[in-house]
């Protein structure tokens, strides 16, 4: 499997555990666009999703998110999320 | 300030909202309570297999485009109550903005979101992978006036009062001081609570729900039946209603709280505090019993709260205590608890503006222990004029709210001009 399509699949699988997380229902986790925004515009999440965004990757992927690390680069769209998360599994 | 010499004590209520078993709106509820038609029964919200009894007065599921309306995520049931019946109330006092006016929301509620935090521990405990912690930030009892804030706009004092079933009435209470003191010039006042299964087991763990729908101030009565729904009233001065032509369907004249101070369940048994309560509130009105054409009573149909209310009847309005109609609208849509106080009043106040007074519907004889003249299956009436012969304006109905904790809370609405 090439990096692209890992990344891919990391990208499909974090938009899937937004809609499951944040019960979004009635969104289709593939309409979700790789680059647009998730906060306030876009999808139209807030910052009590957010919290429940970073319970939902910590479980998913095991990893550890820290309050500075829920930036608006990383969290600003699926494609940063996505960067973001590839980069904490490969420090781990 | 208001100043009772300048006629400003009052306050005019200006649009009533409501959501209740009998259904959305205004319309429904009062096509109901007139009819004496009781929404309590079977219902559907949870699972009730493994309870004590088996009816509730359930709000029915609101027509699609209704419901199209009171969509948003992290609304609870109660946040939609509230939604639906402060839409309606702002609409019929021809309020289609807040901006630029001082406005302030005083709620009642018991129970906000526990429903939705019932749904939340429930996945915690079977397991669920993606628990809904958004389901937890709906509970709190403040949930259903602040989502009227926010899908209003109301920037002023928001304020919810939590003392259990006298919860809307105190709310309304601090809504009339908030217009009189001029620290608003509108109020948003009611209450919203929706059904649960912690208030549904612990009234029946406490032996306080009728395994049939409730039967106030009835011979046999075994308790109450719980209700859901929501209400809200528009207050103003009746300066500030005129001068934007609106004629105000009733008016506010006085409240009175008061505190039994006795048990964390039971009412003082002679209706002492209660009766306090209504004492305060005829004299914040101005007026004395003569003027009460009927009660709308506290009624929750449990043996102590019926007997004690009657005795606090007895102690407040004397002699007239046995002449003045009661009525219970909890016999029809059952015990909204937190918000019951609300709907109440706006029972009482449609009872005033339409010239009736809805009755108590079905439950068996009156218990022959009291005195009192109960609205059976009928409505009754109301004289052209007050029982004490004056003016039409003091023409005057009492609302009584008898809580847990022993909070006692009343209210004084009188008739606006016919």
């Amino acid at each position: 499997m090439t990096d692209v399509s890992l990344t891919a699949s990391l990208r499909e699988r974090i938009k899937r555990l937004i809609v499951d997380s944040l019960h979004l229902d009635g969104t289709d986790p593939e309409s979700i666009d790789d680059d647009a925004a998730l906060f306030g515009e876009g999808l139209g999440l807030d910052s009590v999703d957010a919290l429940e965004l970073v319970v939902a990757l910590e479980k998913e992927f095991g990893i550890k998110i820290k309050s500075n690390e829920m930036g608006r680069e990383s969290f600003a769209s699926v494609a940063s999320l996505a960067s973001f998360v590839e980069g904490r599994l490969q420090a781990s | 300030m208001a100043d009772r010499a300048e006629g400003s004590w009052r306050v005019a209520v200006s649009g009533v909202g409501a959501v209740s078993g009998l259904g959305w709106g205004i319309d429904a509820l009062w096509a109901g309570l007139v009819a004496g038609r009781a929404a309590i029964g079977d219902f559907g919200r949870f699972d009730h297999a493994r309870h004590r009894t088996h009816v509730a007065a359930e709000v029915p599921e609101p027509d699609p485009a209704l419901a199209k309306t009171l969509s948003g995520r992290r609304l609870s049931l109660a946040d939609k109550f509230a939604l639906a019946a402060a839409a309606e109330a702002l609409a019929q006092a021809e309020l289609p903005s807040l901006a630029g006016l001082s406005v302030g929301l005083y709620f009642g509620s018991s129970t906000g979101g526990m429903w939705e935090g019932e749904a939340f521990f429930a996945d915690l405990l079977a397991g669920e992978p993606h628990l809904r912690a958004s389901l937890l930030a709906t509970q709190q009892p403040n949930g259903p006036g602040d989502a009227v804030a926010r899908r209003f706009g109301i920037e002023g004092p928001v304020e919810t009062v939590s003392s259990a079933c006298a919860s809307g009435a105190l709310a309304l209470g601090a809504a009339l001081e908030a217009i009189r003191s001029g620290e608003v010039e509108i109020a948003i006042a009611g209450g919203a609570d929706s059904l649960c299964q912690i208030t549904y087991a612990g009234f029946n763990s406490l032996r306080s729900v009728d395994e049939r729908p409730c039967r106030p101030f009835r011979a046999g009565r075994e308790g109450l039946s719980i209700g859901e729904g929501a209400a809200v009233l528009i207050l103003e001065s009746e300066r500030r209603a005129l001068a934007r032509g609106v004629k105000p369907l009733a008016f506010l004249a006085g409240a009175g709280a008061s505190c039994d101070a006795h048990h964390m369940t039971a009412p003082e048994p002679q209706g002492i505090g209660a009766a306090a309560a209504i004492r305060a509130a005829l004299s914040d009105a101005g007026l004395t019993p003569e003027s009460i054409a009927f009660v709308n009573a506290h009624g929750t149909g449990t043996p102590l709260n019926d007997a004690a209310e009657w005795r606090a009847f007895e102690h407040a309005l004397g002699d007239r205590a046995r002449a003045i109609p009661v009525t219970s609208t909890k016999g029809l849509v059952g015990h909204l608890l937190g918000s019951s106080g609300a709907i109440e009043a706006v029972a009482t106040v449609l009872c005033l503006a339409r010239g009736q007074v809805h009755p108590s519907s079905c439950g068996g004889e009156v218990d022959p222990e009291l005195g009192i003249d109960l609205v059976l299956d009928a409505p009754r009436p109301l004289p052209p004029f007050a029982p004490d012969g004056a003016t039409i304006s003091t023409l005057a109905a009492l609302s009584t709210s008898l809580a847990f904790g022993g909070a006692n809370a009343a209210l004084v609405f009188t008739r606006a001009e016919v």
